[in-house]
């Protein structure tokens, strides 16, 4: 479970990015976080992330105080997240298998377990047959997929995915956001930053909408609303 | 606990050395040019000194005894001399000796010594002619001399010992600073090659971050390259070194034969050791440091 506390970040400059968030995300749960540029989704994730630190208030995750965590566990801590980024951040200079492999090497994972697995992975996601190309000879579609499946090498329990369709064609779009309900339906947490009205509103989940740093709205198959986007 | 794969590791850094190859090889050409530097003067600051203690050797202090001292006298003088510290050898020089000696030094004139001394006693007094181990202690050496019986006076150049013991100071002096401006600069390169290496992969590091990586996995490589780039440097400085103090040492050799030259073979393990060393810390210093910024949380 993820539980933000009366959590409130400021930035040393002054600027208040969130205020008094609370917030509870169970395990296995489906949700979109929607809001303008400067809203504060990405402090949010930059918490989540434990890249920064809540200035007041409680952030969990898991089994994880994160106020409290020290900087040796936060790897450790990051391993139980699966990050997907809008500009992917594939290793251009390694293949499809290894830039999924390289996830499990991170760990330590010996090789034996990362060639069993690689290919477990990339059939989930749709590319055992492309296992030998570069980033560069894949769609913009096709790269999301790997830096999904590289997400997911390592068992994570939450996906974190940032505007994970913004640099894809609208035919990819569907394909990702899929393979991500796919992949909650496993019983793994999805937590989705988007600007994307159509994909928030035909997928029905729960939607999370911040504006100037505080929670405007949580509601369960919400709808987007239009004045919040961009 | 899961282990990491040592082999991974260096696969990374020979793969980063490639992949950043000009400026891993600007790297390992500033760092030569250093360690062959440093070599040079380290060879030339122990050359300086060997001879400069050859010079030494050359000082000996000189007591003569008084001209009616006995032969007893004399005798226990030279065992008097002989037990003092700072004693290397003690020659003892006759009035005989003396006089073959004023002779052979006029030459082909040596019959005027012989007119001169003619039929007379007592002319010339025994000498010492005494040799020392340490410099810096002459004076102390020359004092106690002084204070011996039947000594009539004590001639010395305790000066030369002196300005020797300064050059030496001084060449050590200028050699120890040399030396850590020249291990700064190496230092300094290094942080910018590795800097450079680690800035075009920094998005590469970022990702790594976001999958769990440790400073530990992040690190090793590229401590491993700095290692790498030291040790190439080290190998590449000494055969360079080699190359170029053979040819002074047969130039040397033939040409001034004044000044002696240390056949290499006699300090190559101490170059080599001192390159490696040198090198190699200069690598793991410039990687780690170059990687300080990049290893936060």
């Amino acid at each position: 479970m993820i539980e933000f506390n009366d959590v409130t970040k400021i930035f040393p400059n002054g600027t208040v990015a969130l205020e008094n968030i609370n917030l509870k995300i169970e395990d296995g749960e489906f949700v979109f976080i929607v809001g303008a540029s400067g809203a504060g989704k990405s402090t949010l994730m930059r918490l989540l992330l434990r890249e920064e630190q809540v200035t007041s208030g409680v952030l969990r995750v898991g089994d994880y105080n994160l106020n409290k965590i020290p900087n040796y566990k936060i790897p450790y801590y990051r391993r139980q997240l699966g990050m997907v980024f809008q500009d992917f951040r594939l290793f251009d200079k390694k293949t499809v298998y290894e830039n999924v492999a390289f996830a499990m090497r991170v760990i330590g994972e010996p090789t034996s377990v990362i060639k069993r697995r690689v290919p477990t992975i990339l059939s989930i996601v749709g590319l055992v047959d492309k296992y030998k190309n570069f980033p560069s000879e894949l769609s913009g579609g096709e790269q999301q997929r790997v830096a999904l499946a590289r997400a997911l090498a390592n068992n994570p329990r939450i996906i974190i995915a940032d505007e994970p369709t913004a640099n894809i064609d609208p035919k990819m779009k569907m394909e990702i956001m899929n393979l991500l309900v796919k992949i909650n339906s496993k019983g793994k947490t999805v937590i989705v930053v988007t600007h994307e009205k159509n994909i928030v509103d035909y997928f029905q989940k729960r939607v999370i909408t911040i504006r100037d740093g505080h929670i405007v709205e949580d509601r369960i198959g919400g709808m987007f609303e239009e004045d919040e986007t961009v | 606990m899961r282990r990491y794969n040592i082999f991974y590791f260096f696969q990374q850094a020979f793969k980063g050395l490639w992949r950043n190859g000009l400026m891993s090889l600007a790297a390992i050409t500033v760092l030569l040019s250093c360690l062959v530097l440093m070599g040079s003067f380290s060879l030339l600051v122990y050359n300086v000194n060997v001879n400069i203690e050859e010079v030494a050797q050359l000082n000996e202090i000189v007591v003569i005894a008084e001209l009616d001292a006995t032969d007893e006298q004399i005798a226990a003088l030279s065992e008097e001399i002989a037990a003092l510290d700072n004693i290397k050898e003690v020659k003892y020089i006759s009035e005989e000796e003396g006089l073959e000696s004023e002779r052979f030094r006029y030459g082909e004139y040596s019959y005027l010594v012989d007119d001169i001394f003619e039929n007379q006693e007592n002319i010339l007094p025994d000498v010492f002619k005494i040799t020392y181990e340490d410099n810096s202690r002459v004076a102390n050496l020359v004092y106690q001399l002084g204070q011996l019986d039947h000594v009539s006076k004590v001639n010395n150049r305790t000066d030369i010992a002196n300005d020797i013991e300064n050059i030496k100071s001084g060449v050590s002096f200028i050699f120890v600073w040399f030396l850590a401006i020249l291990f700064v600069i190496s230092i300094f390169i290094i942080i910018n090659t590795i800097k450079l290496g680690v800035e075009s992969r920094n998005r590469e590091i970022s990702a790594m971050r976001y999958i769990g990586a440790t400073n530990f996995f992040m690190m090793t490589p590229f401590i491993i390259e700095g290692i790498i780039i030291g040790l190439i440097s080290a190998g590449l400085a000494y055969l360079l070194q080699t190359i170029l103090y053979n040819a002074i040492f047969n130039a040397m050799s033939n040409d001034y034969k004044m000044i002696s030259v240390t056949p290499l073979s006699e300090v190559q393990t101490y170059l080599i050791l001192g390159f490696i060393v040198i090198g190699v810390i200069a690598g793991i210093l410039g990687s780690a440091i170059s990687l300080r910024k990049y290893m936060k949380v």
